[in-house]
């Protein structure tokens, strides 16, 4: 490494020292390795080389400045910023071209401290340093707070050179409700039934509790329309025909909704009832289309149909589905887990009572596969309760089958998952005879086990280390011998089974909560399609509006959530929950609100 | 020592028109109780015309235009709009108001009454815990015949009496227009070219909807044919928006006509009425304000307008409404072929009014008997005080027709004193017609039966809830049974208002009565539940008889649902298990 004027790096790190006493610390000991080189420009500026990118213009560092930070000034100023959320940090000229345009309080963000070396190495940035303030983190917390009202600024040089760390880092500070970034509407599309309905919910709620607009479409009001269907006694090919149509229907129905409450996203859970026609439609409505396709791609094909008129796809498997998709779609493909609920998935205490009914050693909770019938055979001699539809036929299961082979619901499912002593869970098969050998993606139930605190045995797949750790989180096992033998060792154990089932919920709650899948999702989105969601205005919270109140007002506005947002319809449906007299401030806003609905909801549309 | 004078507050945030019909209710207040205090909310950029009501104390400004921009802009703006709500609230609250007439029927209003805790409440209001009820027997049946159009029984001024315990007394409607005003429509209408002592007749283009417009050639005929027949001028009125209409109009009719829309302020145009010999008018502001100044109306009545509910509220104006099946239609459709407006041609006009400038009702009634397509009125008040549509003409009655007529003697014997009853069957037989009116109304009286018998047995399980309730220790299980049972003959009793619509605005009554039901006790609340169904029996077999069923002896039951009403509970069981 070259260009370093002991200097230069003294009096910077004077100012750091007394500024970030621990970066600076951090930074006098660190050895700028090779990757990192400072050169000349040809204006004889120094310049910094990350990687062999040119983190600066070759010839006039100042003047590739100057065009950066016109161009984030004038932004910042659009938005109404307080803040500017500088990703990368690089010489600093930007920084300084930023300095002089923009009054506001600016924050730069480099995780690179190789690069904040180099930097303070070769430059005099003092002036610039007594003014900034420097995050080094490497992941966003999503909590950041205290920024105000805050743009990203990303460095486009510095995101190349670091490439999909820095990416994902904008993204996911864009993302950031604290960060008073755009509040999105997001209109979430749920199936009429099966395991993605539950999971719309708690999307639409996780996307609510980040701060942004949601609204749950639940089609599953039209389940039993659909299942009625069936009185017509229409032959196969008719009763295809009719499916289709009503199918046509809801996914019209959900056109209707996008045109009339326009939403920034549309977010489709799986089985969503929507077609490709539709899809096009909300797109030439202005709308960002995304799915998460929360189920195995080589079981279904109707997504094939669907992806060309998607601009984003989230799925629970890797590499291979990517590839399948980009084989039918230019959708930016992403990869994103399943999760929990932590408000709905929970330990409970539960009464003697409930633990008797609910309880058992061993417990399934699921529908009967194939693969899980030939295996749970193996617990036969066991204390063991199956809870779940689908268990036809399956006549060595009769026993243990519990509430006649009714599918569950989910607080029935947290009860047992809370009440039982080891939970089993077998990834469903087709075709297998118990355990799929190559199995990849990771069902919601791994994940809603350990938020409720319950132990689990789990099978092999290839997803799950990186999102649980077998052997400290959760048990694996590879076979169905395995499964049984783990199963019987661990239930003479209630210590381990108690340390394992919580350090796997301290896992989920801090990495794998659908608010955390959420934030990754709109992270995706917005790296790409910031300026145009963010141009689509943006509205204020409770929590950013309270300073302006004060008196009753203020206490009322206490009581709400602090990131509702702070429109009458998220105010008043926030009253509908409570109950007993109005107090004068509630129904002050009740009276606005039926006010907006008489007079003024045909005027905004 | 002086006695601290009674404060009314009425809230109407309607229109010109309706803010009109709120002067005999000022009025009366002021004669029936001597010394009160009135205050008039009322919508700022419509608050003009409230400074011509006379006995109005006071006019207090509600600016929602302003509150309706901030709200579209919403964060800090909302803000503000809140805190101008509660100022208006901490102000009204501050006058200490000891009856609150609510004449705007909304959700919207409904919350602001509660806000105001006023004792006296009436009209729609809210519950402390954020449930709507509508205050007072006549705001109730306002708002089910607002649902049920075809059988709208009053006027709407009659309502608003009766909601304040005016007894209505056929006095108009009241507007006082300054001196100057008067000067002012004066010398308007010699800037268009009038000549004094010249004759004219006012022509109203627009209304507040287009289905309830007549078409504008027709406006170009009729001004033709009075010039020609009646020797007049027409002065076309309307509002900014009718200007258009007004300059194609006043194009076409050359010197026939004074075009002086958009021209005078409200005050001025109540001036330029005075002079005029007749308005001739839809259902619009400027009908009303001709009515306040005595000046006579020909009516022409389309779309959703009902001349039973909106006509000209005084003596001697003649109302034409197109006789299509669809007439009056529901406020809330939107027509797509408004041909009731083809039916009413400009000679029928030109010829009504002729005829009731020359006060020649009788002439009107013979010329009303020919025109097939139109049903001409003449609006009077009936002996005690109401105000009526008279059909002109030899015209069959329809069985709508019999029905209000029903409901018109049932209403003022139920909600005004239950003596009335038999009487006011002998009247309808002799009014309508007994044998036409059982005819007419035949397919109906199934409908009433219906609802007898399912109000009994109603009443019969409502009796039995609060008998088991009142128990020291009442069995769950039965009172979910016989809750069940009730909500299962409330359906049913929807079922009959659905399938005979001459029955809905009782079931509509009934509903708004359950909705006004409060408490958390179920004794109580079932008792109050039995009263609604004694009191749904009682109105349909009043209903029965009237339209001429004479088998049912429905007699018994009203006596018991009366003495059931006074003293709240009694025999209950027994007669429930009679019932059963």
């Amino acid at each position: 490494m070259g260009g370093v004027d002991q200097g230069w790096l003294d009096r910077n790190l004077a100012v750091l020292a007394r500024r970030l006493p621990a970066l600076a610390n951090k930074l006098a000991a660190l050895e700028v390795p090779h990757t990192h080189v400072v050169a000349a420009a040809a204006s004889g500026e120094p310049i910094l080389i990350v990687r062999g990118v040119a983190l600066e213009n070759r010839f006039d560092p100042d003047a590739g400045a100057r065009a950066w930070a016109n161009e984030q000034t004038e932004r910042l100023e659009r938005f109404g910023a307080q803040s500017a959320i500088v990703v990368g940090m690089a010489l600093g000229y930007h920084i300084e071209g930023l300095l002089k345009r923009w009054g506001g309080r600016i924050v730069v963000w480099e995780p690179d401290l190789y690069v904040i070396k180099s930097a303070i190495s070769a430059r005099d940035l003092q002036r610039v340093l007594e003014r900034i303030e420097i995050v080094t983190e490497e992941e966003a917390r999503g909590g950041e707070g205290g920024f105000g009202r805050a743009l990203v600024c990303p460095h486009p040089p510095s995101i190349l050179a670091q490439g999909e760390r820095l990416r994902r880092l904008v993204g996911r500070l864009q993302s950031a409700p604290a960060l008073a970034g755009p509040r999105l509407k997001v209109l979430v599309v749920s199936p009429m039934y099966g395991g993605s309905w539950e999971m719309a919910g708690y999307c639409a709620s996780a996307l609510g509790s980040l701060g942004h607009d949601a609204r749950l479409l639940d089609m599953s009001r039209f389940w039993g329309a659909f299942r009625d269907i069936e009185i017509f006694g229409a032959r196969k090919a008719a009763r295809g025909r009719l499916d289709r149509l009503f199918a046509d229907f809801l996914a019209r129905g959900a056109l209707a909704s996008v045109e009339a409450w326009e939403p920034a996203v549309v977010l489709a859970m799986a089985q969503a009832p929507l077609t490709r026609q539709v899809l096009a439609e909300m797109g030439h409505l202005g709308a960002v289309r995304a799915m998460w396709f929360v189920e195995d791609h080589r079981h279904f094909d109707y997504w094939r149909d669907l992806a060309p008129e998607l601009d984003y796809v989230f799925t629970i498997q890797r590499e291979e589905c990517g590839e399948a998709f980009r084989a039918v779609s230019d959708a930016v493909w992403h990869y994103l887990p399943c999760a929990a609920d932590p408000a709905v998935h929970r330990p409970l205490d539960l009464s003697a009572e409930e633990r008797e009914r609910y309880g058992s050693d061993f417990s399934f909770v699921g529908a009967g596969y194939r693969n899980r019938r030939l295996a749970f055979a193996a617990f036969a001699d066991c204390d063991f309760r199956i809870w779940g539809s689908d268990w036809e036929g399956a006549e060595a299961m009769r026993p243990f089958l519990q509430e006649g082979g009714r599918r569950v619901d989910t607080a029935t499912a947290v009860r047992v998952f809370n009440a039982t002593k080891v939970n089993l869970n077998l990834h469903s098969s087709t075709y297998h005879d118990g355990v799929d050998p190559r199995g990849d993606f990771v069902n919601p139930r791994t994940f809603e086990i350990a938020a409720c605190g319950g132990f689990q045995v789990v099978d092999e797949r290839k997803e799950l280390p990186p999102l649980l750790e077998p052997g400290r989180e959760v048990v694996t096992f590879s076979s169905v011998r395995e499964m049984r033998e783990l199963g019987i060792y661990y239930l003479e154990r209630p210590e381990d089974r108690r340390e394992l089932a919580m350090r796997a919920r301290k896992a989920v709650l801090a990495r794998h909560t659908y608010r955390h899948r959420m934030g990754e999702l709109l992270g995706e989105i917005l790296a790409r399609d910031f300026e145009r969601l963010a141009s689509r205005g943006r509205g204020n919270t409770v929590q950013e509006m309270r300073p302006l109140v004060d008196g009753k007002l203020g206490k009322f506005m206490d009581r709400l959530a602090p990131d509702l947002p702070f429109t009458l319809d998220a105010v008043v449906a926030s009253l509908h929950r409570r109950e007993g007299p109005l107090s004068d401030e509630e129904a002050i806003f009740l009276f606005l609100h039926q006010f907006d609905e008489l007079y003024l909801k045909d005027y905004r549309q | 020592m002086s006695r601290v004078a009674e404060k009314i507050l009425i809230v109407n945030l309607t229109r010109f028109g309706d803010l009109l019909q709120t002067s005999p209710v000022i009025e009366g207040l002021k004669r029936s109780r001597p010394g009160c205090e009135i205050t008039l909310l009322a919508e700022k950029s419509f608050a003009e015309v409230c400074e011509g009501i006379p006995a109005l104390d006071r006019i207090y400004r509600i600016d929602l235009d302003t509150l309706g921009a901030e709200l579209l802009e919403g964060g800090a703006k909302l803000l503000d709009g809140f805190n101008y709500v509660r100022r208006v609230i901490d102000d009204l609250r501050s006058e200490g108001f000891s009856l609150g007439l609510n004449y705007s029927s909304s959700k919207m209003t409904a919350v602001f009454m509660g806000l105001l805790r006023i004792g006296d409440l009436r009209g729609w209001t809210m519950t402390e815990d954020g449930f709507r009820i509508i205050a007072h027997p006549w705001s109730r049946l306002f708002a089910s015949m607002c649902l049920n159009r075809r059988f709208a029984v009053y006027n709407l001024v009659d309502y608003y009496l009766r909601m304040a315990d005016i007894q209505p007394w056929g006095g108009g409607l009241y507007y006082r227009i300054s001196d100057e005003a008067r000067a002012g429509a004066r010398r308007v209408l010699r800037e268009a070219g009038w000549r004094e002592g010249e004759k004219l007749v006012a022509i109203q283009l627009g209304a507040s909807r287009s289905a309830r417009c007549w078409p504008q050639r027709s406006f170009v005929e009729l001004g033709r044919e009075i010039s020609a027949s009646l020797g007049m001028r027409v002065v076309l009125i309307g509002g900014r928006l009718d200007r258009e209409l007004a300059a194609r109009t006043h194009l076409e009719l050359g010197g026939v006509a004074l075009n002086l829309c958009g021209a005078t302020s409200i005050a001025e145009l109540g001036g330029v009425l005075e002079q005029c010999e007749a308005l001739i008018t839809g259902d619009t502001g400027p009908m009303h304000m001709a009515v306040a100044m005595k000046t006579p109306v020909i009516a022409l009545f389309f779309g959703p307008a009902s001349a039973f509910d909106t006509g000209p509220y005084s003596e001697g104006n003649v109302v034409l409404q197109s006789e299509v099946a669809c007439a009056p239609c529901d406020h809330n459709v939107n027509c797509l072929r408004p041909f009731c407006r083809e039916e009413i041609t400009a000679a029928m006009v030109a010829r009504a009014l002729r005829l009731r400038l020359e006060g020649r009702f009788d002439d009107l009634a013979r010329e009303a008997s020919r025109w097939r397509s139109v049903r001409v009125f003449r609006t009077t008040f009936d002996r005690q005080g109401f105000y009526r549509c008279e059909l002109l003409g030899d015209r069959p009655a329809r069985e709508e027709d019999v029905v209000r007529e029903a409901y018109r003697r049932m209403w003022v014997a139920e909600l005004d004193g239950e003596g009335e009853l038999q009487g006011a069957a002998r009247r309808l037989d002799r009014s309508i017609g007994s044998a036409e009116a059982k005819k007419k109304a035949g397919g109906c009286l199934w409908g009433f039966g219906q609802m007898v018998s399912l109000a009994q047995e109603g009443y019969a399980q409502a009796c039995l809830l609060a008998g088991e309730a009142a128990k020291r220790d009442p069995s769950v299980l039965r009172c979910e049974e016989l809750g069940e049972r009730i909500e299962a003959i409330d359906n049913e009793i929807a079922k009959i208002a659905g399938i005979v619509p001459a029955t809905a605005p009782l079931w509509q009554m009934f509903r708004f009565g359950k909705e006004n039901l409060e408490g958390e006790e179920l004794e109580p609340l079932a008792r109050a539940t039995s009263c609604l169904y004694a009191e749904l029996a009682r109105r349909a077999s009043a209903m029965a008889r009237l339209l001429g069923e004479e088998k049912r002896q429905f007699a018994t039951w009203t006596q018991s649902g009366a003495e059931e009403r006074r003293t709240g509970r009694g025999r209950e069981e027994r007669e429930a298990q009679e019932w059963l």
